[in-house]
């Protein structure tokens, strides 16, 4: 049996009054700054605190997320892949009907109407999927995820990631470049013939320089390019550079002839790696899945219209709150007016410790988050009050090599009324504007107090 | 008078801060009433019955209720932005860093070796939670936490090798350091477990008085030992304090105990090293005061003469006006009389606690007749009122100008920060006999003193 | 408008904070005066004039070491210069504006549980650490003659080279006190858990000579902490490394925290631990 303190450090939680009578005795203190939960939540929080599988559960949740060992092995087409048929289209986020779907997400869907030769105007696309005839499914119900509407059709090419731990695999779209593109919405002609090129030369040439190179280890990828100044959500500057270097001799050697385009198309795009990220990711997030008793986030996205997570002690059930407007910095003459409500599977990087939660890693692009670096530093250390562990291998220099904050809880999320900080790409609210801005959203806190009740009361 | 009535989101104090600040805008000049509080029903409830009314509040109590009625609200609501922004100012010079919303994040720096819990009741569960799964004793000051949470936060700590000092635990002295309500004590043998607060208090501050000290004082919580608790801790504080080497002799106090728990901690006693004196009220008539007589004894001393500063007095009904529930239940047990305990939870919701606040305990002199014998305990020490002679004093006078008869049990020690002998001189020559032995004082104002 | 008539009264500044119980007899007796003697950025060490020991009281803020006679603050250190006038007793200590009273008392004297000789046996490598917190006297001729006497429980050898030792070195606490008062603390206590009443008895004689003409031999800071040794008082970084000799504690980490201290502080006063450790194992072992 331990001793008691001879010379206490005492925490204080509460009332101040308490705390200022140590200080007057020069009794070491750290206060808490503690404020109540989020309304509606106390006594699910209670319920939830009190679980005895609670503590084992988000141990090993957690560590699943934390030991996954996400490889990059192949380049394929959904329809092969996904098993994807067809009249079958995925989104981002959780699921949703075209009649409440926002302009990006309805660009998006007569994009990928006319790319798969399903219409042949974008009247006839929309006439078809107001009535239904194609049937849309999230994308995390089939162990992909998408950036902004996240749309995959079956002619599309996804990356294919395995966990080496514990062999999952998951699935992320090929990143189509900025301006006009079909993730934020637009459906011009320049976008499909993107898309087409995509599926025929840039798939197909990755794909072979991967039979070349072998797996691409993206764990320790990421964990460099951490250290180079991303955060994996809003800045894969030097993800990408790294990418490219490792795969660059297998693709020439595969693709001779297709290797310099496909190189300048990859190397003029700055977020090519954030699919690759969004994958491994999701392969790292879904080894934590299903365990029961676990208050442990599994997936955050959004779909233009709701928010939703998932937590790992809840199945494949969606808690879902409005999707919020990011602030932010926006291109041009675009403003807040312009900009489409939240949307995107790329908060599985959040969900994984990155993008904002890594936000100190990053102080070149502070401005999406307030302008000064310090502000970066306060939104990373803010975050590992909500999650349940530091990761090994991803770490942040600026702040002594500390594993960033990962796993978050919806428990904690609850009790500090703190929501996680989400980097994020806007999106033009009209169809086929594109993106209109970067900066920072708050999930709606709805999402995770219906999460908690779940946990706490749903047997 | 003007009122105002609002309710400003996103503002979050604890209770005891904003009663401060409520008591201070009170005292302004021109200022009729003034409810400074989180807007929780009961703190709704209370400003309706002072003539507010106050809008539709969100339901977690998430707002800032803001209620005065004064000549110049204008004026009165300029000193309460003067007065939020010192609370606040006080928080963010603290946040260099990010600071810690969660004790779980606080022990997670790995300085700390002791936790005190004192959010409301119904969230202190969480905060307990976090200081137990840490292996750190928790001590929780919150009241009003279900008995539920008690016995599994106890039954966690037995598992992790912790300590849970509550909940509703009012004074703990660890190490030196005094939590909550608690007497600035001299280091020394005496080892206490006390489910017991103000007797903890009483006993540890007649021991200092004595020129014996303390090892640590570790309070357990009003309920533990019931049937239902168990005594949980209890049990564990006397096999911590047995094995501290520090510890010479343990001093067990508390109301009495369910008949079955009585007889776990007997067994638990019967078999320490280090020997046990133990209190409990009410049976064998034995009292506080004996208790720390025996404790000297037990250490081979023989009791003083506990200080006190006496006045004759007539045979008249006492009026027993507590503000520590043990002393309270003492005093009635050695002499016949009416006796309300303030420190009790019907008298303390929404309002601080008597040892804090004065106001009802005043109200109630007034109220006691010539004749009769106002028996009053004062509580020094941390936490409690830093001067409680300054209202108590005049008060006093004034009883005494009527023909009340005025006994008070001082509980303090030379060392509290309110000077014991400073207080007991303030509230002699206001007119009271003044004891530092609640017994005495009870037997004293019964008019069998000796 | 009149001028100057009244004295400017400055008001009294009220600090808080936590006491050596060893000052207690000094603080509590009928006020005396005292004087300013050493400033530092982390302390002010007050000269009390009075025949009790400590007679030279320490303010310092949580960054000091907490030397056995000290006072640590809550707050910042009073702005005062050497030589400043003050006064001490009836609870208060007084400079300038400055009123400082004791909120809490903390215990120099560890208390530790009773130990067999084996045990301390164990802490003995621990005690060795591969360091270059070197102490200020190593090699010196006292320092082994020291060790010996102790070990063998000859008073003669033992008292002759503390004799040496008091006030040897440079510094406000010159080594040669450090080693002593490490030794006074190390057989009192270590001599107690252990039952080696021949350590007690050394500590008692030993305690005695050292504390006989320390006044004139050293400073008068170095001084009062050989008093307070003598009684078995030290700061809580000794009284760390003792609980871990018994097993109590961690060991390693608290003979890290006591090698930080000071110059050589800290390493002098580990070698007195050290060969009251060892004198305490050598006697215990005859007897």
């Amino acid at each position: 049996m331990s001793l008691l303190p001879v010379d206490p450090h005492v925490i204080t939680v509460g009332a101040d009054l308490l705390g200022e009578a140590l200080d007057a005795q020069a009794v070491a203190r750290t206060a808490v700054d503690w404020r109540p939960p989020l309304p509606g939540t106390a006594s699910a929080l209670a319920a939830v605190l009190a679980d005895p599988r609670r503590t084992a559960a988000n141990e090993l949740a957690v560590g699943r997320l934390l030991s996954a060992r996400p490889q990059l092995v192949d380049v394929r087409p959904a329809a092969d892949a996904l098993c994807l048929d067809r009249g079958t289209f995925l989104h981002a986020g959780p699921p949703i009907t075209w009649e409440r779907a926002s302009g990006p997400m309805r660009g998006a869907l007569i994009g990928a109407m006319l790319l798969e030769g399903l219409a042949a105007t974008v009247e006839e696309a929309e006439r078809a999927l107001a009535a239904g005839e194609v049937s849309l499914d999230s994308c995390h119900h089939h162990r992909t995820v998408g950036p902004m509407a996240g749309v995959v059709s079956p002619s599309m090419w996804l990356f294919e990631v395995r966990d080496a731990e514990h062999g999952g695999t998951a699935y992320c779209s090929l990143n189509e470049g900025l301006g006009k593109v079909l993730r934020y919405g637009a459906y011009g002609p320049e976008v499909l013939d993107r898309l087409r090129w995509m599926g025929e030369v840039l798939g197909p040439a990755l794909r072979d320089a991967l039979r070349i190179s072998g797996p691409i280890d993206l764990r320790a990828l990421i964990a460099q390019a951490l250290q180079m100044g991303d955060e994996l959500h809003n800045r894969n500057r030097a993800a990408t550079s790294l990418f490219l270097r490792e795969l660059a001799p297998a693709l020439v050697e595969a693709a001779p002839g297709r290797a310099a385009e496909v190189l300048r198309f990859a190397g003029g795009n700055d977020h090519f790696f954030l699919n690759p990220a969004m994958a491994a990711g999701k392969a790292s997030t879904d080894a934590a899945r299903g365990v029961p008793g676990s208050s442990l986030v599994v997936a955050m996205a959004r779909n233009g219209t709701d928010f939703g997570v998932q937590v790992s002690g809840l199945g494949d059930r969606w808690f879902t709150g409005p999707a919020g407007v990011p602030d932010g910095l926006y291109l041009g003459a675009y403003g807040p007016g312009d900009a489409n409500p939240d949307i995107g599977d790329s908060t599985i990087t959040e969900t994984s410790g990155l993008g904002g939660f890594a936000m100190a890693a990053a102080p070149a692009i502070v401005k999406f988050v307030g302008g000064e670096v310090g502000d970066a530093i306060t939104a990373t250390r803010s975050m590992y009050e909500i999650t349940l562990a530091e990761h090994p291998a991803y770490q942040i220099p600026g702040l002594g090599f500390r594993g960033t904050p990962v796993g978050i809880d919806v428990a904690l999320v609850a009790r500090t009324g703190l929501l996680p900080v989400v980097n994020t790409g806007i999106a033009g609210r009209v169809p086929g504007t594109g993106q209109v801005g970067a900066g920072l959203v708050s999930p709606p806190a709805e999402a995770f107090i219906a999460a908690l009740n779940a946990l706490a009361f749903d047997k | 008078m003007n009122s105002l009535v609002k309710l400003v989101p996103g503002v979050y104090h604890d209770s005891v801060s904003l009663m401060r600040v409520s008591q201070a805008l009170s005292a302004m000049p021109g200022v009729d009433v003034a409810v400074i509080a989180m807007a929780t029903p009961l703190n709704l409830d209370l400003a309706r019955e002072l003539g507010f009314e106050p809008p539709a509040a969100a339901p977690a109590g998430a707002e800032l209720l803001v209620a005065v009625r004064a000549q110049d609200v204008a004026a009165a609501t300029g000193e309460l932005d003067r007065l939020l922004g010192e609370l606040s100012s006080r928080t963010s010079a603290e946040a260099s860093d990010f600071p810690a919303r969660t004790t779980r994040s606080a022990a997670r720096a790995g300085e700390a070796n002791l936790v005190l819990v004192s959010v409301p009741g119904e969230h202190a569960f969480a905060e307990a939670l976090d200081a137990v799964e840490a292996g750190l004793p928790v001590m929780i000051f919150s009241d009003n936490v279900p008995v539920e949470q008690e016995v599994l936060l106890k039954r966690l700590a037995e598992e992790r090798g912790g300590l849970v000092m509550g909940p509703d635990c009012g004074t703990a002295v660890i190490g030196g350091a005094g939590l909550g309500f608690a007497n600035v004590l001299r280091p020394g043998p005496v080892g206490v477990v006390a489910a017991s607060g103000t007797g903890a208090q009483h006993v540890t501050s007649l021991l200092d008085l004595a020129g014996v000290g303390v090892s640590h004082v570790l309070g357990v919580g009003s309920r533990d030992l019931s049937a239902q608790v168990g005594g949980l801790s209890a049990i564990r504080a006397l096999r911590r304090l047995d094995d501290d080497p520090g510890t010479e002799l343990i001093v067990l106090i508390s109301k009495p105990p369910a008949p079955e728990v009585a007889r776990a901690v007997q067994e638990v006693v019967d078999k320490l090293r280090t020997p046990v004196v133990s209190a409990l009220l009410g049976t064998s008539g034995g009292d506080l005061t004996s208790a720390a007589e025996s404790a000297l004894g037990r250490l081979g001393l023989d009791p003083p003469e506990w200080p006190s500063w006496s006045r004759p007095i007539a045979r008249g009904s006492v009026r027993g006006l507590y503000s520590g529930g043990t002393l309270c239940t003492e005093a009635s047990l050695i002499t016949p009389g009416g006796f309300v305990d303030y420190g009790d939870d019907v008298f303390t919701r929404g309002r601080a606690h008597p040892m804090i606040d004065p106001t009802l305990r005043l109200e109630a002199l007034t109220k006691v007749e010539p004749g009769e014998v106002a028996l009053m305990d004062v509580v020094l020490g941390h936490g409690a009122d830093p001067d409680p002679a300054l209202r108590l004093a005049p008060a006093i006078e004034a009883a005494v100008g009527r023909g009340v008869q005025v006994v008070i049990a001082l509980v303090g020690t030379d060392g509290d920060p309110q000077g014991l002998r400073r207080q007991a001189a303030e509230l002699y020559e206001a007119g009271a006999a003044v004891f530092t032995s609640n017994a005495q004082a009870a037997r004293h104002a019964a008019g069998s003193a000796t | 408008m009149t001028l100057g008539t009244q004295r400017r009264v400055q008001p009294r500044i009220h600090l808080t904070g936590a006491a050596s119980a060893a000052v207690r007899p000094v603080l509590e007796s009928a006020r005396v005066p005292a004087r300013v003697l050493a400033t530092v950025s982390v302390g002010v060490y007050l000269e009390v004039r009075t025949q009790l020991e400590p007679s030279v009281i320490a303010m310092i803020t949580g960054e000091a070491t907490r030397l056995p006679n000290s006072v640590l603050l809550a707050g910042e250190l009073p702005r005062v210069n050497v030589g400043d006038e003050a006064a001490v007793g009836d609870g208060v200590i007084e400079i300038g504006r400055y009123r400082v009273k004791a909120r809490r008392w903390w215990d120099p004297a560890p208390a530790l549980p009773p130990v067999d000789l084996e045990r301390l046996a164990r802490a003995v490598p621990a005690m060795s650490p591969q360091t270059s917190r070197r102490p200020g006297l190593e090699g010196n001729g006292a320092i082994s003659l020291l060790a010996a006497g102790c070990a063998e429980a000859s008073l003669a050898r033992a008292v002759t080279a503390a004799e040496q030792l008091v006030g040897l070195g440079p510094g406000l606490t010159p080594s040669g006190d450090d080693v002593l008062a490490g030794l006074l603390v190390a057989l009192r206590h270590l001599g107690s858990a252990a039952r080696v009443e021949r350590a007690v008895w050394l500590a008692d004689w030993l305690a005695a000579a050292v504390t006989f003409d320390a006044g004139t031999r050293t400073t008068p800071i170095s001084a009062t902490l050989l008093h307070c040794a003598a009684r078995g008082e030290a700061s809580p970084e000794v009284a760390g490394v003792l609980r871990g000799i018994v097993g109590a504690q961690a060991i390693e980490p608290a003979l890290r925290r006591l090698l930080q201290l000071g110059h050589t502080s800290g390493a002098d006063l580990a070698q007195g631990l050290r060969i009251g450790l060892d004198s305490v194992l050598a006697l215990g072992a005859g007897s």
